[in-house]
């Protein structure tokens, strides 16, 4: 380790720039979008969810937690002066309202409803060609790993820039292999906390399970303290591999102003 | 100067095409080269001079004039720097260089033809040999028309032309190859009338907003079938991009089920607005990849539907199901940027929402979904919609509820409610904060 950390120090700084070291966090050449949660925002190459190419996230059935865990990025990004937010076949109707007090413009997003699978994969090809500059949320639970690679082709084309594209699948496709480079899943943790874990990455593997606290942001003046629910509910679950760090959420800590 | 000639080597690959007037035709789809475009004899010729540089280079228009007039029939065409020498070059399937238009035969130019063969007769076969001959005496014989003609074919006089003027409408129509039976077929025939109106497009600096493709069943239809059908195309944005018009045209051929064969098309352009040709650029990026989302989004319209391609719009109501409708999302500029009103829902709202209120389970006075749910807030009262609803049944709208915010091991959390004033009170699930 100390031969090769002083061999990789001797090196001309271009040329040390540009080797990856295997237990390093891969890096990315594109822009990312910041998740809003510091632990994940750490855990993912380039600091955010991926603007090129696709992520896949896994959880253990649709309707549950893509808010929570979506909601701090959607909202800095419908900040700026970018696209629309496309949703693809949602389990439920968008509930507007809702996604008001997540900071998401209401002018800004279009529903597709796809009902069979063929359709819904469709769609999303159409819309990968058109380069979105919004984000693209879409629920393909069915969805064939040829059918995946072709989305993650188009979705990955060098000099091409759109916003993040996320695909929910069940959780059961874990054991599945998938040609997305960042894949992710996602169950709920005790009380209003989300257990994530990297199942692939860019670079080294993560090999424990990170604990996000995220709660509604609506929700932040109405329940007792959160702080206290979750000490409460703290320990860990027996699925839990290696040591879980508990954060919360940055959007959490700040006051929200209604 | 520059010019163009184009011809069809086969005079009935342009009645396919229209069958009164071929060159006419083609005419209007050159003028989105050059307002310069001329009928002669039997073929179109357009003067490019002023455009080269606009396209690229005389190599590079070259290249698109042959791959695009090719499914209008085309086939042999020939540039030179005057019309007749681009027409005679044509005619013999030559191309342009310094002494070829010497050595070409009498019949490739329209003057020497009536007399070609009392000049074979004298040993002059060739249009160089022809303007060696003494030109008085050639005037006394053969009239000065022909020399008039000679010397604007060598360069020697100027041409004058009566150039093609664009209509005020366009209305193409076109008779089928062969009979069309299934309608995502009708594609190869409206491809050629789509390519016509893009070049009446250009001509005009216009897209369109809608047009319309009738198509006329075959003579020989079953008696039910009808004369024939249409389908009116629309865009959300003014076009006359041939390939996303196909694309387009191909999802809504999709959906069309033909009562009998089809023999005659006929394209008619609807609303036409000014759109500009934009200017071209060498920066990167500038020029946009990839095509726009709403084109993409219009296309999923085309295919899916239209209804299924949405846009909330917020109303005011208080009852959950009601709070929002859900409209056509195209166009999609009706997204205007702006401050977003505030909010009128004080209490936490959930991010989706169930189509129909699912019944729960209730055990130990608690609702179960998935376990037992645990009550984390509330409740929220609901009293409302007693106005709404329709005679029959007027308790469907009437909304009385007391809602809870409720939190499920598995499935996160929930938003319940419990009806009250109901004959027997029951908990139902609405909502997923998800």
């Amino acid at each position: 380790m100390t031969s090769s950390a002083t061999v990789f120090n001797t090196l001309p700084r271009s040329v040390a720039a540009a080797v990856w070291r295997a237990d390093q966090l891969g890096t990315v050449a594109h822009a990312t979008l910041s998740s809003g949660f510091d632990v994940l925002d750490a855990a993912l190459p380039g600091g955010g969810w991926p603007c090129r190419g696709l992520t896949e996230l896994l959880c253990s059935q649709a309707g549950v937690l893509e808010w929570r865990l979506l909601g701090p990025a959607l909202r800095a990004q419908q900040a700026g002066p970018q696209g629309p937010l496309v949703l693809v076949a949602p389990p439920w109707v968008p509930h507007v309202p809702g996604l008001r007090s997540l900071g998401i413009d209401e002018r800004r997003l279009v529903w597709i409803d796809a009902r069979s699978s063929a359709e819904r994969v469709w769609v999303v090809e159409q819309l990968l060609r058109a380069h979105p500059v919004g984000s693209v949320l879409a629920w393909l639970p069915d969805v064939r790993a040829v059918q995946l690679r072709k989305l993650q082709v188009l979705a990955g084309q060098a000099g091409v820039e759109h916003g993040p594209v996320f695909v929910f699948r069940d959780g059961p496709a874990a054991l599945d292999a998938s040609p997305v480079p960042l894949r992710v899943r996602v169950r709920p943790g005790p009380g209003l906390m989300l257990q994530v874990e990297l199942l692939k990455r860019p670079g080294a593997p993560l090999d424990r399970v990170l604990t996000l606290m995220a709660e509604p942001p609506g929700l932040a003046g109405w329940l007792p303290s959160p702080r206290s629910a979750s000490s409460v509910i703290l320990p860990e679950t027996a699925d839990v591999v290696g040591r879980s760090a508990v954060i919360r959420s940055r959007t959490v800590q700040r006051p929200v102003a209604h | 100067m520059w010019w163009a000639a184009l011809l069809s080597s086969d005079p009935a690959r342009y009645s396919a095409l229209s069958p009164t007037d071929g060159t006419q035709a083609l005419a209007l789809w050159a003028l989105q080269f050059t307002p310069r475009v001329a009928l002669v004899d039997e073929a179109v010729v357009m003067e490019v001079g002023a455009s080269l540089r606009l396209f690229g280079g005389a190599r590079r228009l070259a290249g698109r004039v042959r791959s695009e007039a090719a499914p209008l029939g085309v086939d042999r065409i020939a540039w030179a720097p005057n019309s007749l020498a681009a027409l005679a070059l044509a005619r013999a399937g030559q191309p342009w260089s310094a002494g070829r238009l010497q050595t070409l035969p009498l019949a490739s130019l329209s003057a020497a033809r009536p007399h070609a063969a009392a000049l074979a007769r004298m040993g002059c076969r060739t249009l160089g040999a022809l303007d060696q001959l003494p030109r008085p005496g050639v005037a006394r014989r053969f009239g000065q028309a022909l020399l008039d003609a000679l010397d604007r074919l060598f360069g020697r006089a100027p041409e004058s032309h009566v150039w093609i003027t664009p209509p005020e409408r366009f209305d193409a129509r076109m008779e089928l190859m062969h009979r069309v039976d299934a309608a995502p077929a009708l594609l190869s025939g409206a491809r050629r009338l789509l390519w016509q109106m893009a070049g009446w497009l250009a001509a005009r600096h216009a897209g369109i907003t809608a047009c319309t493709l009738h198509w006329a069943h075959d003579a020989m239809r079953s008696r039910g079938a009808g004369e024939g059908g249409q389908l009116v195309l629309r865009t959300a944005e003014p076009t006359r991009d041939v390939d996303y018009l196909c694309r387009l045209l191909a999802e809504h051929l999709d959906h069309v089920q033909l009562a009998a064969p089809v023999g005659d098309l006929r394209l008619e352009a609807g609303d036409t607005v000014a759109l500009p040709a934009r200017p071209a650029s060498w920066l990167p990026g500038e020029a946009g990849e990839g095509e726009p989302l709403s084109r993409a989004l219009e296309r999923i319209a085309a295919r899916l539907g239209e209804e299924r391609v949405r846009r909330p719009e917020l109303r005011e109501d208080h009852r959950p199901e009601w709070m929002c409708a859900w409209r056509h999302a195209l166009p999609l500029d009706r997204a205007a940027a702006g401050v977003l009103a505030p909010s009128m829902h004080a209490m936490p709202q959930p991010g989706f929402l169930r189509p129909e209120p699912l019944r729960l389970a209730v055990r130990g006075n608690r609702p179960c979904y998935q376990g037992e749910l645990q009550l984390l807030l509330g409740p929220q009262r609901l009293e409302s919609g007693w106005w709404d609803g329709d005679h029959t049944a007027p308790a469907q709208r009437l909304a009385l509820r007391d809602y809870w915010l409720a939190l499920s091991e598995q499935a996160g959390l929930l938003w319940v409610f419990q009806t009250r004033l109901a004959a027997e009170p029951a908990w139902f699930l609405h909502g997923h904060f998800a």
